[in-house]
């Protein structure tokens, strides 16, 4: 029973660092339609610069911050890129942010190297009904369900959270009322990229880090934001969790080889469940 | 007025001719190039070449799906890796290597249309992450049946699929050009014929498609098992070729190589995911040579390596956002006044 409630417990914390890279995919695409497989690259990217800045000597905490603005930067110039200097069409522009991963992987070992790095969370266990528990796990919860209520504030709440739910459900629309919709979308990249930074930073320090580990995160991010349609924030959270907690679930009972493949199955097979009723009812 | 008008069509149909006529001179050219090609090649550039044939048929298979029926496949990979399995474990059962051959993108389409008949429920993005996670489930699955493929260690001693004299690289040449020129035929034809028309009828709208009788699931059911077809013939050939396999040869990093190939030439063309295959191929390898330079720092290789092709993707497609070939053959078609 221990057992499978360290397992549920750690498996949220990391579905919700899922859960998180999946909200910048979705914020991206919402806006500008374009898929960013980039976004694993600004996880790795921060959690390059928390690693460069603690070595530095800088405290936590503004070493994270650091990082998560390094990586909204970085999210900034990959959207004037891919769509700030002309419309480029979705499969193109796709293909861009592949090449964009390529490129931070030559950043990365060049600044860096290419043998694994590793930098410190936040230290020490607390006991949760009879198990122990890292601290980082909880902060990783705590992190996502603040940035959550930021994120529902800031689209329910200010206007430029309309200005994006209003390009997002027509851009043409959105273009008459005198929105600039092409800004926008490079603001969502930025916002992207920072998103991303932080799911790098709060997952990074539990695993360890090189400049490859962007594959995996991008999968991963990419299959909880494909479980809300690439469209829904709050789907994408459930999707991130199911996909930790099956995760954690099979590294823990049967074998950590299998945990990926599975994990992976049982989102595949709740989406063509879902399609297969949608078109029942249709 | 009329007269204007059938002077102008007849211009621009006559531009559209020469520039066909253009196309037909490039292909012979092509054709004649890539048979004359091979035996002035050293080994290594022989090996590059089979390659290159291998890539040209698998990529031909996914522009083919993504071009003319519109589904996007993150997964063209993981067929690949099933064909070359196939292959590669009937023949080292005993069975004829040219059968062993014949099975393997027979077994592909087989498979391919059986996970076809739920994940096509799903279209576009949905799509690209079912094949994605398809891809990742295969090299699992084959990576844990270590009784069956040898597991992380792989599969060795596949017997060669000619007998010993001629199971050199020279022949796998000739036999990965007839491979693709079948594939760039079939496809040519395919695309030509009425279900290729319903198909590209399809790729832009599926509810018109299906209200002017096209039937959508089944077609695109075939599409998406003929296209696996190629990637496992290729695969099949590459298991005879290296006569070893293992998981790490098909990673997911192949299946992006695919799509990038089928996208820089120019989708929708079964001469763009050629042109695409030759280029990124010849790019892969020159930066391949670059990083051989002895005297080099360690890592910079693999700096130039990532960063040349990152960057070749990125200006490729915002130069190019329709490909290299439909760019071309518009700049052409406009140079050609009457």
């Amino acid at each position: 029973m221990g057992l499978l409630l360290q397992l549920l417990l750690t498996g949220i914390a990391i579905g919700c660092g899922y859960a998180l890279l999946a909200t910048g995919f979705v914020f991206i695409h919402r806006v500008t339609r374009v898929v960013n497989f980039a976004q694993g690259g600004f996880a790795v990217i921060a959690g390059f610069v928390t690693y460069s800045a603690l070595a530095a000597g800088l405290p936590h905490g503004v070493s994270e911050v650091l990082a998560v603005l390094a990586a909204a930067l970085v999210g900034l110039v990959v959207g004037v890129l891919i769509i700030g200097l002309r419309d480029t069409p979705p499969l193109a522009a796709l293909i861009m942010t592949i090449g964009v991963g390529f490129c931070l992987w030559a950043l990365e070992v060049a600044v860096w190297g290419d043998q694994p790095l590793q930098f410190e969370g936040l230290g020490g266990v607390f006991a949760v009904a009879g198990v122990s528990i890292q601290y980082q796990y909880a902060l990783i919860v705590a992190v996502t369900a603040a940035t959550f209520a930021l994120l529902a504030l800031f689209f329910g709440h200010s206007y430029l959270g309309k200005v994006f739910t209003a390009c997002a459900s027509n851009p043409y629309a959105a273009r008459l009322a005198g929105i600039d919709v092409r800004r926008v979308g490079i603001i969502a990249f930025a916002l992207g990229g920072g998103l991303g930074g932080l799911a790098g930073v709060l997952l990074l320090s539990l695993r360890s880090l090189t400049f490859d580990s962007d594959v995996d995160l991008s999968i991963n991010g990419f299959a909880a934001a494909i479980f809300g349609g690439l469209q829904r924030p709050w789907l994408a959270l459930v999707g991130g969790v199911v996909l930790g907690i099956f995760e954690q679930l099979i590294a823990g009972y049967s074998r950590a080889s299998y945990q990926k493949a599975v994990s992976l199955f049982v989102i595949l097979a709740i989406l063509v469940w879902r399609a297969a009723r949608r078109r029942e009812q249709t | 007025m009329n007269a204007h008008l059938d002077q102008a069509t007849s211009k621009a149909t006559g531009r559209l001719t020469r520039v066909r006529s253009v196309g037909f001179w490039a292909v012979l050219l092509v054709g004649v190039a890539s048979v004359a090609a091979p035996p002035f090649l050293d080994e290594g550039q022989q090996t590059i070449y089979v390659l290159f044939t291998l890539s040209v048929i698998a990529s031909v298979g996914l522009s083919l799906l993504m071009g003319f029926a519109g589904q996007v496949s993150l997964g063209q990979g993981a067929f690949y890796a099933l064909g070359a399995y196939t292959a590669g474990l009937l023949a080292k059962q005993g069975a004829p290597p040219p059968l062993a051959l014949l099975a393997a993108p027979v077994g592909t389409g087989l498979i391919a249309a059986a996970i076809g008949l739920p994940v096509l429920r799903l279209r576009g993005h949905y799509l690209a992450f079912a094949t994605l996670a398809f891809h990742l489930i295969v090299l699992t699955v084959i990576a844990e049946a270590r009784p069956v493929t040898g597991g992380d260690l792989g599969l060795g001693g596949i017997p060669p699929l000619l007998p010993a004299p001629f199971a050199t690289p020279l022949v796998y040449c000739y036999v990965g050009w007839l491979a693709a020129a079948f594939v760039i035929l079939l496809t040519g034809n395919l695309v030509r014929s009425r279900p290729g028309r319903g198909l590209r009828a399809l790729a832009s709208s599926e509810v018109g498609a299906a209200s002017s009788g096209v039937a959508v699931g089944p077609d695109k059911l075939k599409v998406f098992a003929i296209s696996a077809a190629y990637a496992g013939l290729a695969g099949g050939i590459y298991a005879f070729f290296l006569s070893y396999l293992s998981p790490g040869s098909f990673p997911i990093l192949l299946s992006i190589q695919f799509l990038v190939m089928a996208t820089v030439g120019g989708m929708g063309l079964v001469w763009g995911a050629v042109a695409g295959a030759a280029i990124i191929t010849l790019l892969l390898q020159l930066l391949q040579i670059l990083a051989s330079q002895p005297g080099l720092p360690e890592t910079l290789p693999a700096i130039l390596n990532y960063a040349v092709y990152g960057l070749v993707l990125v200006l490729a497609m915002l130069l190019l956002p329709q490909g290299i070939l439909p760019t071309l053959r518009d700049r052409l078609s406009r140079r050609w006044p009457e």
